[in-house]
């Protein structure tokens, strides 16, 4: 029987047995890692998982469960006590599946690579095993090999309720990459870098590839703290990512609506300098952050966040949209089938600007170009922006030396207000992308 | 040419996975509950079907490429949480999960294959896979699988998995209403509780065949303040390897107070001061602190890798000499103990640093075979879907003699860590970082004005040699999830009070000196 045909029969099953409302979503996936260290295969692993997760409402209370059973007789059984356990909750009148619209049809992202499934097991050791040679060789200060790897991997995803949505997606994702360290004693370094696509065909080469993580691990070599300053910071573009993760979560709809975030009262209003644009975009053909459909099996479509530095949309599930009682277009994720969907973006694009990176460096006097950042820094309450940092002193408009062990503090609030610049360096390689960009003045904590 | 695994037709295995959830599974989960609550207790349900012979077989054709080395690892783990907010019971949920991973090892080589299937075909297609890691002459033809007794660190009588779920919702009901009541400017209130059940059989060809109950619950309240448009949040729980016997609404009442008082404590907080400062570690709740700034360089596939920073340093001093440091994985109750790791290995306490001295690394088998020692017990893996690697289990500073008044006293101006939230380090550099949910000034020896958005910073040999007093007031309590190579595992730490004679201090108010 197929998965889509399980998973409609237990939404039959579930409604028979007297429920409002139920969805049910099942994942399937295949998968497979390499990692190898000083040009031996060291590990090899591979896996197939499965799994279920059912929501229940009944006189609008929630049950949830999950179980990797998928057997027939089980999952009656499963069902049945979903249901009991939705008799513990408390009715919540914004209780409910999500709402659909004739017009959502899905389309193919060309998220599926056929050929992933026909890679010779060589072939993988041999891309694993050139990609640390050639990065162990980039520079002889590099000393060893901390790994490198190879994985691939093909999913199924489907979602069926009891409002007649029934979806699946396969999708396919691959990717290899190395992690070196240089130095010695007291002043080591760890470079890496990967690369991860949908479609086998779409990797960077194994060149590009190692000599990006032996480049990382050499130019960290003999990094020291500065003195505590206040100065121009420069985010680079993959450095980025924690910061912004700190302003998306401070969107959650459900904490606008509990007023634990300090973004409560900013719709329509501006957050950032006027040339900050973020959207979330998950239809991009063949983008790993790409999908079909998000976790309540809405279809998926861009989204404008923030334009011109004004805030334009907090992010929804259907429930907490419901509750907030606004009309909004929800976005949601499922981490795997062991939970609900929940309001989350799933391609974060932070647009380019039109200056380049170094014109940025160039302007500065006294700077930090940060390309490393340490812990998740924001408190959302509040926005206090707290975090380690790692990069280079900027001198009279150029690198100078490489900086560790301090930190950046501030509040994301006004950091978002002083972003100066916004670099045309935006490279697409996950589920949140940023060109580089720089904040008038932060301040940097290091030695006394 | 060395062969390291035998290529398999892509297609042939996912078609056997995708046949995999419709094939029939030996044991048919769900019937082992009953249809009206509760659930009989896990601990108390024959679990899979798998008996020595069965268990006899893969390890066989897991060496049939010869691999030196095989093991099975069994698990079903059956998951509850029952949440309230706003006011309302949100949901109650419940989560069934089980598989078999095998793994294969020869030399530094690991194959490792899991299954969700149960079904024999299944499982020995599972033991085939994981032993194409290696190659060479069948290195041994049986397995003589011999139980094995082992010790209980558990605090369990009740399993919680035994109780309904309408009795944990008083506990909830009992933690929102005392926290709204602590005070009015208390605007969110959130309680929840969750009991992870977890049953393993693990049999290797060593023979090691070993069967354990582990159970991990807690119960946690969070709450939020509001006033004229400044915030803060406090949280407090208690959680361990402890059985339903351990909760009752008086505790719910006492967790709901100090959820409260910090949120309370925390709303007039100032920016943190940023630059470098003397720290004063509170007992008990800050040893997260050790855990990831010095225990994650301790372990031993780094060491064998000469990945981590203190490599190289067993036998020589890398800390000040008031400062011994121990893993421990047989703490009674402890959120991270263990009666044997997910390796089938009996848990130990272990000495890290001993007067300052490194004496020793955390290691699973594998590294320690490499390494000519033996496994300390700390082989431990998320869930069969994972092999197992160094980890810790309750790691903590043990005890020292300075009073802990006279180490507040001892700082003119610096920083009061009352509790350390989340942190991360790179094993390779030792750097850390460490938010702070609970910190205030210190000045001229006294605890003054609550801080916000403390960010610790340093390295972890740094900070070993700076330790500069030591209370005798250790407390191991509380803990949380530790993740490493993408696996969580529940651990535990401790501390008792402490200074750190300076450390890198994030935030956002630069001092005018």
């Amino acid at each position: 029987m197929s998965y889509q045909k399980i998973a409609e029969n237990v939404v039959k099953t579930a409604l028979k047995l007297g429920v409002d409302e139920a969805e049910v979503y099942i994942e399937n996936n295949r998968d497979f890692e390499l990692r190898v260290r000083n040009g031996d295969v060291e590990t090899v692993k591979q896996s197939t998982t499965k799994g279920i997760g059912l929501t229940v409402y009944k006189d609008k209370k929630l049950g949830f469960s999950y179980t990797s059973d998928l057997a027939d007789e089980s999952l009656e059984e499963f069902t049945k006590r979903t249901i009991q356990l939705s008799e513990v909750a408390d009715p919540k009148p914004w209780n409910g599946l999500p709402d659909f619209s004739k017009e959502e049809k899905q389309i193919g992202l060309d998220l599926w690579d056929p050929s992933i499934s026909e890679i010779e097991s060589n072939k993988k050791i041999d891309i694993a095993k050139e990609v640390e040679r050639i990065a162990l060789a980039y520079d002889k200060r590099i000393t060893k090999s901390y790994a490198s790897s190879f994985g691939d991997s093909e999913s199924e995803t489907i979602i069926v309720n009891s409002k007649g949505i029934s979806r699946t997606c396969k999708e396919t994702g691959v990717g290899f990459g190395v992690s070196v360290i240089a130095g010695e004693g007291n002043d080591m370094q760890t470079g890496g870098w990967s690369s991860n696509k949908r479609h086998f065909k779409d990797l960077e080469t194994v060149e590009d590839v190692a000599k990006e993580a032996g480049k990382r691990a050499v130019e960290k070599l003999g990094a020291k703290p500065v003195k505590t300053i206040k100065v121009p910071v420069v985010f680079d573009r993959y450095a980025s990512g924690s910061f912004w993760y700190g302003l998306l979560f401070a969107l959650n709809g459900d904490s606008v609506y509990k007023k634990t975030t300090f973004l409560t009262d900013f719709l329509n209003k501006p957050i950032a300098a006027e040339l900050v644009n973020i959207i979330d975009d998950p239809t991009i053909p063949r983008h790993v952050g790409s999908a079909p459909f998000d976790g309540e099996g809405k279809i998926t479509r861009k989204n404008t966040l923030v334009e011109n530095g004004v805030l334009q949309m907090f992010v929804y599930d259907s429930i907490t949209a419901r509750k907030a009682g606004v009309k909004v277009n929800t976005m949601t994720r499922r981490r795997g089938y062991k939970g609900p969907a929940s309001a989350s973006t799933l391609n974060v694009i932070v647009k380019n600007g039109n200056i380049n990176r170094k014109k940025i460096i160039e302007g500065i006097t006294e700077g930090f170009y940060v390309t490393g950042l340490r812990g998740m820094g924001t408190d959302i309450p509040t926005g206090n922006y707290s975090v380690g940092a790692s990069g280079f002193w900027i001198k009279n408009g150029e690198i100078t030396f490489p900086v560790d062990g301090v930190t950046l503090g501030g509040n994301t609030a006004e950091i978002l207000k002083n972003i100066e610049l916004v670099a045309d360096d935006l490279d697409m390689r996950g589920s949140l992308n940023s060109p580089s960009f720089k904040v008038s003045e932060l301040a940097v904590g290091g030695k006394q | 040419m060395k062969r390291y695994f035998q290529p398999i037709k892509r297609r042939e295995f996912i078609k056997k996975g995708m046949a995999g959830g419709a094939v029939i599974a030996t044991a048919p989960l769900w019937k082992l509950f009953s249809h009206s609550l509760p659930p009989p207790d896990i601990t108390s349900n024959p679990l899979l079907d798998l008996d020595k012979d069965t268990l006899n077989k893969l390890l066989t054709i897991g060496l049939q490429n010869g691999g030196e080395f095989a093991e099975v690892y069994v698990e079903y783990t059956v998951q509850n949480s029952i949440g309230l907010d706003e006011n309302k019971i949100r949901a109650a949920s419940r989560g069934v999960d089980m598989g078999v991973g095998i793994r294969v090892l020869q030399g530094e080589k690991t194959g490792y294959a899991h299954s969700d299937d149960l079904s024999l075909d299944k499982l020995k297609e599972t033991a085939r896979v994981a032993g194409l890691i290696a190659s060479g002459e069948i290195k041994q033809e049986s397995v003589a699988l011999k139980e094995k007794d082992i010790p209980n660190y558990y605090l369990v009588k009740t399993s919680p998995d035994s109780i309904i779920p309408q009795d944990k919702a008083k506990l909830l009901w009992k933690g929102n209403e005392v926290a709204r009541a602590y005070d009015k400017r208390i605007n969110q209130v959130g309680v929840g509780f969750s009991d992870v059940n977890k049953k393993i059989i693990i049999a290797n060809s060593e023979g090691v065949f070993v069967t354990d109950h582990q159970t991990i619950s807690r119960l946690m309240v969070s709450t939020s303040a509001l006033e004229n448009g400044k915030r803060s949040r406090g949280y407090a729980y208690k959680g361990g390897t402890l059985g339903y016997e351990h909760y009752d609404l008086q505790g719910a009442e006492e967790l709901a107070k100090e959820a409260g008082r910090i949120a309370m404590a925390m709303l007039p907080a100032e920016d943190a001061p940023a630059g470098e400062y003397p720290i004063v570690l509170a007992k008990g709740d800050c040893g997260t602190f050790f855990h990831e700034a010095i225990g994650h360089s301790l372990e031993g596939d780094g060491a064998r890798r000469k990945t981590t920073c203190f490599w190289d340093k067993k036998g020589e001093v890398i800390a000040s000499e008031i400062v011994s440091l121990a893993d421990n994985g047989t703490v009674p109750g402890a959120r991270g103990s263990i009666n044997v790791d997910d390796e089938g290995t009996p848990a130990q306490k272990n000495i890290l640093i001993q007067d300052g001295i490194c004496t020793a690394f955390l290691y699973d088998k594998l590294n320690a075979k490499l390494m000519n020692t033996k496994s300390t017990g700390n082989g431990r893996r998320e869930s069969y879907q994972h092999y197992p690697i160094p980890r810790m289990t309750n790691t903590y500073l043990m005890a020292g003699k300075d009073d802990p008044e006279d180490i507040l006293k001892s700082v003119k101006r610096g920083i009061y860590i009352a509790r350390i939230g989340g942190g991360n380090v790179s094993p390779t550099t030792g750097r850390f970082v460490f938010s702070v949910p609970e910190g205030y000034m210190i000045e001229e020896g006294k605890i003054t004005t609550p801080l916000k958005g403390i960010q610790l910073m340093g390295n972890g040999p740094d900070v070993l040699m700076n330790i500069t007093m030591v209370g005798p007031d250790l407390e191991i309590w509380g803990g949380g999830t530790c993740g490493k190579a993408g696996q969580g595992k529940p651990v535990s730490d401790g501390n008792p009070t402490l200074k750190v004679a300076k450390i890198t201090i994030g935030g956002a108010k630069i001092q005018r000196s």
